[in-house]
């Protein structure tokens, strides 16, 4: 390990390991455009310079390997100065298409502009015209204009996915990235590049335009795509939901996810949902709430007795299998539960990176809590008992995320036998709205909605917490089978563990009501 | 801060004032009969005021030479409108050199407060607050203004040109 001195703080780092990454390590702030701790590094940008005790002139932190007892430093007037200029060299050809580029707002260029720059622009030539609008690949749109020719895409296609389809083509100020001929940027990873432009050249054809990114709220999640489980970041606001991005997780998925992944932002939305509870009975479908289709489904449950059973698909958090399980194993004493396995044969597939065959997010949890209650019921004695009448009264969770599930139209006529169909699910679904027995379909919420565990492929237990809620009256798995065994929902009281006082259980407390002397002198006013 | 108060008797007298009030109505009444000319008052709406060039009326969206909106989709205004009247729904465009343009322009009239602020933050001068501020409406109609209205309505004249030019721009290299 090796000591050195980063703006006045001491750091030991491993041997061989540069400046910048002594910089991340203490979380201090430092400039730079081409470095990214997911790939090699290049040196280009030069906008990461820093004052090395004893060197006479500026180095760049990136390239710089640590030495013992070094003295780092990035405050200095020379330095801000430095960088400055850096910024003013690279924006001399980059146009002024603030207004029309979606990375306004979350671009690197503004804010280093904002940190270094404010200065007047001093060059007098005519700006160099590139290409703008270039069409990469079915995802991705490219504007060379814009491009400040950091490298990180090329890298990226070189060194993770190694499909190597992006490259730097002619020279000096009219260097543009391109693809290679004959080849477009299409490969199952290909959006990360525009997580990673630190300017607007790279954009998503699916986000561009959509939103400013200054109405998007954030927050970290799990993305129910695939076993991998990988982290990220869902951006949302009042409209709905809008992108996915990747959060470093050296666990799971490093610095990156797929593209099928930046795709689970869409049947989330309010246009791909079930909004009301709908009820087929005796030929005509009523709408109504959810809470309530659930209380008069828990009488038919009830009555069902032997015929009863559950299909699980594994879409849904820990908390709502246990919920669920231990409702129809304890309550309803019956042992029918059955996994819906979506896509059997490409389950264990793996492409090396990150993309696996198992397209649900919580294959495992859902396997241990059948393990725990000891339910070993095969897929084929719900087709026999279904087809034998043995099983009359049928509630299925349904996919959340219904691309994944080929099968779905086949097992929805399967399933259909069943005299009684209780369907929770939280999108739409044609078929099932048109089924012509007795059915009841009750909208569950998703998993921006609610909180919960998640455990991926490798057995790691991974929680997510609420981000927003997009259909309000919809109802999660726990709450559904609260309401199916007959109980009425509850708000969870937390109990002061450590201190008495003398609040009673029930009592609901306003902790965020304001605290004012109107509100103390209420009545008195 | 100290308030004076009258406390004597003279307080509860009421006439003088209304005889003073009196007064004043009966001056201007018999200068105005006597000097038409001095009147201050217009016989709207036979008569307009003329207002400066400045006043901020109704809005505007200026148009390029070829008669397309200026306006490149940029949200600034919308983000900055404090009535938060404004919509705009983005779409791209054929053509790469505008790239982004919006398919949907609204503006709650009625909502709106005339501070301006969307001027100021346009980018390329392509929202103006305009002269006009007469507009009545019987119940029911519409105060939700969209691209026709605000751009081309007949008042307009086939639309208002912005004094930048994006080729001219384009041509001199910035």
């Amino acid at each position: 390990m090796l000591k050195c001195t980063i703006n006045g703080k001491e750091v030991e780092v491993k041997e061989g390991s540069t400046i910048m990454e002594a910089f991340y390590k203490l979380n201090e702030h430092i400039a730079h455009y081409c470095y990214h701790p997911g790939l090699s590094v290049a040196g280009v940008c030069r906008l990461c310079i820093v004052d090395i005790e004893g060197n006479p002139r500026p180095q760049i932190a990136c390239n710089t390997v640590v030495t013992e007892g070094m003295k780092v430093t990035n405050k200095s007037e020379r330095i801000k100065d430095g960088a400055k200029w850096v910024l003013d060299f690279h924006l001399i050809n980059h146009p002024l298409d603030c207004p029309i580029c979606d990375q306004a707002g979350e671009c690197g260029l503004q804010d280093q502009y904002m940190e270094f720059g404010k200065y007047n622009p001093e060059m007098s030539e005519p700006k160099v015209k590139k290409h703008k609008v270039v069409d990469l690949g079915p995802s991705v749109v490219l504007d060379s204009e814009r491009c400040i020719l950091c490298s990180r895409c090329t890298r990226f296609t070189e060194e993770v996915t190694k499909t190597n389809e992006l490259g730097l083509f002619n020279r000096g100020d009219r260097t543009e990235i391109g693809c290679v001929e004959g080849r477009e940027l299409d490969n199952k990873y290909s959006l990360n590049t525009v997580d990673i432009c630190p300017v607007g050249a790279l954009t998503s054809k699916d986000f561009r335009f959509r939103q400013r990114v200054w109405y998007l709220k954030d927050s970290e999640s799990i993305c129910p795509g695939c076993s991998t489980g990988c982290n990220i970041k869902v951006y949302y606001n009042k409209e709905g939901m809008f992108r996915v991005k990747p959060v470093y997780n050296e666990q799971v998925n490093g610095h990156w996810m797929c593209d099928e992944g930046r795709d689970v932002y869409k049947f989330v939305n309010r246009e791909h949902r079930l909004l009301r509870a709908k009820k087929h009975a005796s030929g005509a479908w009523t709408e109504l709430a959810p809470g309530r289709a659930a209380k008069e489904a828990a009488a038919t449950l009830k009555a069902a007795g032997d015929s009863l059973a559950l299909v699980l698909t594994a879409q849904y958090s820990v908390e709502e299998y246990e919920a669920i399980v231990s409702t129809f194993v304890n309550e309803f004493k019956t042992r029918k539960i059955y996994f819906w396995i979506n896509n059997k044969e490409s389950f264990d597939d793996f492409d090396g990176l990150l993309l696996r065959g198992d397209k649900n997010p919580n294959t495992k949890g859902l396997l241990r809590v059948l393990e725990k209650h000891g339910i070993e019921a095969t897929w084929g004695e719900l087709e026999k008992g279904l087809s034998s009448g043995s099983i009359k009264t049928l509630v299925v969770a349904g996919p959340e995320n219904p691309a994944v599930f080929p099968d779905l139209r086949q097992k929805i006529e399967t399933l259909s036998a069943a005299k009684n169909l209780i369907w929770l699910q939280a999108g739409r679904n044609e078929q099932l709205e048109n089924l012509p027995g007795e059915v009841t379909l009750i909208p569950l919420k998703t998993f921006v909605e609610k909180s919960g565990t998640f455990i991926n492929q490798a057995g790691l237990e991974q929680r997510f917490k609420r981000a927003t809620t997009i259909v309000p009256e919809a109802l999660t798995l726990t709450e559904a089978a609260l309401l199916l065994s007959g109980k009425d929902l509850s708000i969870p009281v937390a109990k002061e563990v450590f201190v008495e006082t003398n609040r009673r259980d029930d009592q609901v407390m306003l902790e965020h009501r304001k605290k004012n002397e109107f509100v103390f002198r209420r009545g008195a006013l | 801060m100290s308030v004076v108060q009258n406390t004597g008797e003279t307080k509860n007298w009421y006439l003088p004032g209304v005889f003073g009030g009196l007064v004043i109505t009966f001056r201007h009444l018999f200068r105005n009969l006597l000097n038409r000319k001095k009147m201050i008052t217009l016989d709207y709406p036979e008569e307009k005021y003329e207002y400066s060039p400045r006043f901020k009326g109704n809005h505007v969206l200026t148009v390029k030479k070829d008669g397309s909106l200026r306006c490149t989709a940029c949200m600034l205004c919308a983000t900055n409108c404090p009535a938060e009247c404004i919509k705009i729904v983005a779409a791209e465009h054929d053509d790469p050199v505008v790239e982004k343009y919006p398919i949907n322009y609204e503006i709650d009239i009625l909502r709106c407060v005339f501070c301006g602020y969307c001027e100021e933050a346009c980018p390329v001068d392509a929202i103006r607050l305009g002269p006009e501020w007469q507009t009545p409406g019987l119940n029911g109609s519409n105060f939700v203004y969209d691209i026709p209205h605000l751009a081309y309505r007949p008042q307009l004249k086939g639309g208002i040109q912005s004094h930048v030019d994006d080729e001219e721009r384009h041509k001199a290299g910035i």
